[in-house]
């Protein structure tokens, strides 16, 4: 890539993001999807939070996500102000099967427009579509695409009674038209995904991508980073699809 | 939607004794549970006595000056500097005291302990204290033969892998490798680990288990083991070299002292697993989701046996202990601490480390770890100024890669090899041993530190750090012995040269300095979000909310709610479920209701000639009953913060017509539009509840206006609403009068009326009842004061609320007897402050001064007009006192002004500061360095760690102890 080569395309642009929302809503998995296309069943609880740097090709310019994936439990609630100060973007996760989730999303929403940096980009995020979805199709959501079918075969087994045939529907406890309600109302992305199967995962920090006001956060200086050697590594996602859609392909 | 909690408010800075306690890992309550009713009677008084230790084997070790104490049921040895040698044994593990006859003037004892050993403590204190505490080891040790303890002990340690050891059974070394398979028959009798099973982490040659195990073995056989470890230098030395894996789990109990729950509460853990079988709890659900994120790397956590032992751990502890429950971070301490120790020693263990060793750390307001993160970073900026400045300068956060060190002792950063050296050496030398890891961890990362830029800079710096941490501390050194040196090692050697100066007492000392701080940054965060999570905050600012939650925060300081819980799973049958949420009681309603409407609290203005105070009551009426029951929407009997919002919502910004069908709808109990004739006397005797301590009796009067108008306007419009009743219901037969008390009688429209038909009602409704309630902001509540020292103790003593009321009582009396003492009711609307009355009272019974005129028929209507209720008057109780007119109180809070003053000084007290403890040169460090360049074996590295110790005594002790090992027992 272009690592060596100077000039304006070859600036990254550092992002900080922040994951917040309940327990067990797939926060982790979000991001684990994004950074390294996997999915696994069993991670390590985020003890304080997780830190995690991916990057992302926006146009002429690549972003460096520097992710902060915060532990759910309540009570460490009153540490999350650590790791959202100066806090460019937020992804504010619940679980579309867990009503009480989505409660809990929309304090963490409030917060951060009160308390977080004024200009922070929120997406709100219902997680784990694969559970309500008939196994067959991926019809029912604008956000799904094409490309996702190409992560279903990769997805390890899932941490919950898999969702099979007719009964699926019947979990869903938050309609999506509530939550996109919801979520336009507090000028929110909107986006309901499945770390799972992957489906929505790059939609999210791609539309944050776009919405981020680039410009504002190099005129303030602290965002241009040399790319360092280790992003190589860290650069696994795998979207052969994406980058037939410049505009908003996520490549490293 | 949220919980409040007051119990920060109670935390209590530990005694002296506390201290000495945790020192010597007692447990805090020295009684086990339920199993021996030991009577008050025999608790034995707690005694310390200087003393000089020695072993009884000659030549093996040297005498160490220090001090025993005897806090039954253990025996405990520190010497003076605190370090060198020390050790805590039940009694019931001394088999044998003689006083031994030594020279004159020598006051010594031999005590023969169970493992064989003998220890002589020569007693160097006066006389007459040595015979006292000599009668009270006899006492002491009789209670503990009494109990049977003594015959207890061999069936104990029998669970314990050191008798294995020291017995000879144990699998020689170089069995180590088949160990897994080879054992476990012959194993059931004592306790241990996963890794018994699965392999313990790391490979065992690396590590030298073998030679290990061969130190360890010669050590416990000559000091003791398990109860009666007896911890001299040596001891030290083998713990901070890494304790070998069979062992490590035993060590760990013995050290901490959770071995001394595990004794004296035996079946414990079996019970509350039984009795707890099949209990589903907010925190058996959060274990669940962790079980399987827990050390997944590991073997033993890919099967069902370590999984299941896993959630029997930490669901125990969540029985027993359900106000701290269960938080993340106990799930990697659970399963690194089960590796290697049985299900029930890991509980106890367990329990030591959130109970003492790591205290608060895992509390739902987490308030330990945010103290202790504040504690670092001021340990930070003490020892490595640098560092700190320039975190500061790029707004880098320490705690980000700091609260996993403490909250999950590195297990979570490090490789777990290392991780667990760490922890040998944390449950040995206690949690200074976090911070002093962790100053080490930043002092060797020191120059590329001030290179980073951002708090991901940090965090990659320090991932990477950790990953090398096998690696070679100088790889391009010359010598090969110092390229031995694993960069680990060195974090040791930095640890535990450089940062000594970090001692217990130091961070005692500094988490004292910020709790106060730290306290407060909670309640305010979880002020800001309760605020924030309110569904409706009505017509209210989000700062008036803020002053509706310190009232509501005082209220439950003072009279605490119960618990919040969860609504019963039955209620959740649908899915939706809740948080728990804090509801108050109508007590505590009480409380609150009177930090904000004036008529809910009575105050009596109390002169005496010295003083003059407020004194301060709530106040009980049914009518405050009745507004708690009608704000309490959801009808649970119990009020949220949310509810409190909303019904003050509902009063405090209403107009005079809006305030008028307020108070209407409070006393229209079932919400017909109608109050009955009963409902028509309760208003009375609400507005007479209100009004008890107003000046003069224009008040009474209107009262008496209010009853007399609104029986006559009811029975007035009686006749209307029969007839349009009758008609309505196809003439059925109905006797117009007279109507049962507890039928509808009077509708809004003529409640209006004849509230409107009396000025004072009038301007009551008008203005008066909105401004009744008043968002003051509260006094602050008095934390627990932060000086230490004699004069802050002395005046937290003496400034207690109980002495505040002696105080007041006294200077009463006093002023009584020189009769200057004067008692006032403080009026709750005050509008009037003399006698003068308002209106002349002949406007109640003329028509003509009606503001209404609508109702014409109501002149036809002569009736009752003489129906006149007698029991409210009896309720009041205006006291008008003759010559006084209110001044404006001084203070507002009742609290003398003597107080205030000591209070104040209190304050005003300089922080404690901690003594000037030298921060160590970076040339030193460089020196330090060099110094471990030599070390290759394992025992040089041992060396390498300790400086030598001094044990204090002059040489004559000496020859005295050496003396005394010769001496003859008196006969």
């Amino acid at each position: 890539m272009a690592d060596a080569a100077s000039g304006s395309t070859d600036k990254s642009v550092q992002v900080k993001l922040v994951l917040l929302g309940e327990a067990a809503v797939g926060k982790s998995s979000v991001v684990l999807r994004f950074v390294s296309d996997e999915f696994q069943a069993n991670k390590e609880p985020t003890i304080g939070a997780a830190f995690l740097t991916q990057k992302c090709r926006l146009e002429d310019r690549v972003l460096r996500y520097e992710i902060w994936d915060t532990a759910g439990q309540e009570r460490f609630h009153s540490l999350a102000p650590m790791y959202y100060r100066n806090a460019q973007a937020a992804v504010v996760v619940y679980d579309i099967t867990k009503a009480s989730s989505l409660e809990k999303a929309k304090s963490w929403v409030k917060e951060l427009q009160r308390q977080a940096n004024p200009n922070i980009v929120i997406a709100l995020t219902g997680n784990k579509l694969d559970l309500v979805q008939l196994s067959a199709s991926s019809s029912g959501t604008p956000s799904s695409e094409s490309e996702d079918e190409a992560d279903d075969a990769t997805a390890t087994p899932g941490e919950t009674p898999s969702s099979s045939g007719g009964k699926a529907e019947s979990l869903r406890q938050v309609p999506r038209e509530e939550a996109q309600a919801y979520a336009t109302e507090a000028g929110l992305l909107f986006f309901e995904t499945s770390a799972k199967t992957g489906e929505g995962i790059v939609d999210i920090f791609t539309e944050i991508a776009k919405k981020i006001p680039i410009e504002h956060i190099l005129a303030a200086g602290g965002g241009i980073r040399r790319p360092r050697a280790d992003n190589a590594q860290e650069g696994s996602v795998n979207l052969e699809e994406s980058t037939n859609k410049p505009k908003d392909a996520c490549n490293c | 939607m949220s919980t409040i909690s007051t119990a920060l408010r109670n935390f209590k800075e530990p005694t002296k004794e506390q201290i000495t306690q945790n020192f010597f890992s007692l447990p805090s309550t020295p009684a086990s549970i339920g199993k021996d009713a030991r009577g008050a009677d025999e608790e034995v008084e707690k005694i310390d006595i200087n003393a000089v230790l020695s072993l009884g084997v000659e030549g093996e070790e040297d005498s160490y000056a220090g001090k025993l104490y005897l806090m039954a049921p253990y025996l405990a040895f520190s010497s003076l500097d605190k370090k060198s040698v020390r050790f805590t044994i039940p009694l019931s593990t001394v088999r044998r005291v003689e006083r031994l006859n030594a020279r004159a003037g020598v006051y010594a004892l031999s005590l023969a302990l169970w493992h064989g050993g003998k220890i002589i403590v020569q007693l160097t204190s006066l006389r007459p204290t040595a015979d006292l505490f000599c009668a009270l080891l006899r006492d002491a040790l009789k209670i503990e033969l009494q109990r049977g303890r003594m015959k207890s002990i061999k069936g104990f340690v029998k669970t314990c892998y050191s008798e294995v050891l020291v017995s000879g059974s144990a699998p020689t070394p170089s069995d180590e490798k088949d160990e897994a398979s080879a054992n476990e028959a012959s194993e059931s009798s004592y306790h241990g680990g996963l890794g018994l099973r699965f392999k313990f982490p790391g490979d065992p040659k690396k590590l030298r288990e073998a030679s290990k195990i061969k130190l360890w073995t010669t050590y416990l056989k000559t000091h003791g083991r398990n109860l009666s470890l007896l911890r001299y230098p040596q001891c030290t030395r083998l713990v901070q070299v890494g304790l070998p894996n069979r062992l490590r789990g035993e060590m760990w109990e013995t050290l901490s002292g959770s071995l001394f729950l595990r004794y004296s509460n035996p079946g414990l853990y079996e019970q509350l697993l039984k009795e707890n079988t099949g209990r589903t709890t907010t925190s058996t659900e959060d274990i669940e989701k962790d079980l399987h994120r827990s050390l997944p790397e590991y073997a033993g956590y890919q099967s069902e046996e370590g999984i299941g032992a896993l959630r029997r751990v930490l669901q125990a502890y969540s029985f027993k202990n359900p106000e701290l429950g269960y938080c993340q971070a106990m799930n990697i301490l659970a399963a690194a601490i089960l590796i290697y120790m049985s299900e029930e020693q890991a509980f106890w263990l367990l329990e030591v480390l959130c109970d003492r060793l790591l205290p608060g750390y895992y509390a739902p307001s987490m308030h330990g770890t945010l103290l202790d993160q504040r504690v670092f970073e001021s340990l930070v900026q003490r020892c490595l100024p640098i560092i700190q400045d320039h975190f500061q300068a790029v707004d880098v956060q320490l705690s980000v890669a700091s609260l996993p060190w403490f909250l999950s002792l590195f297990i979570n950063s490090m490789p777990m090899v290392f991780a667990f050296r760490i922890v040998d050496c944390f449950f040995c030398m206690g949690p200074k041993v976090l911070f002093q890891v962790g100053l080490a961890i930043l002092k060797i990362n020191g120059e590329k530190l001030l290179q980073i830029q951002d708090d991901g800079g940090f965090l990659n710096l320090m991932r990477d750090y950790f990953a090398s941490l096998g690696d070679s501390a100088h790889p391009h050194s010359t010598d090969p012995r110092a390229r031995a040196i694993t960069r680990f090692q060195e974090l040791l050697l930095v640890s535990f040269r450089e940062f000594s100066v970090i001692t217990d007492d130091l961070i005692l000392s500094e988490r004292k300095r910020f709790r106060n701080e730290i306290i407060h940054s909670i309640e305010t965060f979880s002020k800001r979000s309760a605020v924030r999570n309110l569904r409706s905050l009505g017509r209210f600012t989000k700062e008036q909310a803020g002053l509706v939650y310190d009232a509501l925060y005082q209220a439950m300081c003072v009279i605490p709610p119960p618990p919040a819980q969860l609504p019963s799973p039955a209620l959740l049958s649908e899915g939706v479920e809740e948080k728990p949420e804090t509801r108050i009681q109508l007590r505590t309603f009480q409380y609150f209701l009177s930090e904000i409407a004036s008529w809910a609290r009575d105050e009596k203005i109390v002169s005496n000639g010295f003083q003059q105070r407020i004194d301060r009551d709530v106040a009980e009426h049914e009518f405050i009953d009745r507004l708690f029951f009608f704000w309490d929407t959801s009808c649970c009997g119990a009020l949220s913060f949310q509810d409190l919002v909303s019904g003050l919502d509902g009063v405090m910004f209403n107009d005079l017509m809006e305030n008028i069908e307020w108070f209407f709808n409070l006393h229209d109990k079932n919400k017909d539009g109608f109050l009955t004739k009963d409902e028509v006397l309760t208003v009375s005797e609400s507005f007479l509840f209100i009004f008890r301590f107003e000046v003069g009796d224009a008040y009474l009067g209107a009262v008496s206006r209010f009853m007399t108008n609104a029986f006559e306007y009811g029975d007035a419009l009686m006749a209307d609403v029969d007839q349009s009743k009758e008609i309505e219901e196809n003439g059925e037969p109905r006797s117009p009068l007279p109507l049962p008390s507890n039928q509808p009688y009077l509708n809004l429209a003529t409640f209006r009326m004849v509230v409107l038909a009396d000025e004072i009602l009038e301007s009551f409704f008008e203005t008066d009842l909105s401004a009744s309630f008043r968002l003051d902001p509260v006094a602050e509540l008095e934390l627990p004061p932060s000086s230490s020292g004699l004069l802050g103790e002395f005046w937290s003593s003496i400034a207690t609320d109980s002495n505040k009321k002696m105080f007041n009582m006294f200077t009463d009396e006093i002023g009584k007897t020189i009769g200057k003492h004067q008692v006032i009711h403080r009026p709750s609307i005050g509008r009037y402050k003399t006698l003068d009355e308002p209106k002349a009272r002949e406007s109640l019974l003329t028509p003509g001064m009606r503001h209404s005129t609508s109702k014409s028929s109501l002149h036809s209507s002569p009736s009752s007009s003489s129906l006149r209720p007698s029991s409210p008057s009896q309720s009041l109780t205006v006291k008008v006192p003759s010559s006084m007119t209110l001044k404006e109180p001084i203070s507002a809070v009742g609290y003398s002004p003597m107080v205030q003053a000591a209070n104040a000084a209190l304050l005003a007290r300089p922080a404690f500061t901690i003594d000037d403890s030298k921060d160590d040169d970076d040339d030193d460090a460089e020196d330090d360095l060099e110094a471990g360049d030599n070390d290759d074996q394992v025992m040089d590295e041992v060396d390498a760690f300790l400086e030598a110790h001094d044990s204090g005594l002059t040489d004559a002790d000496k020859e005295v102890a050496k003396d005394l090992l010769n001496a003859k027992p008196v006969k």
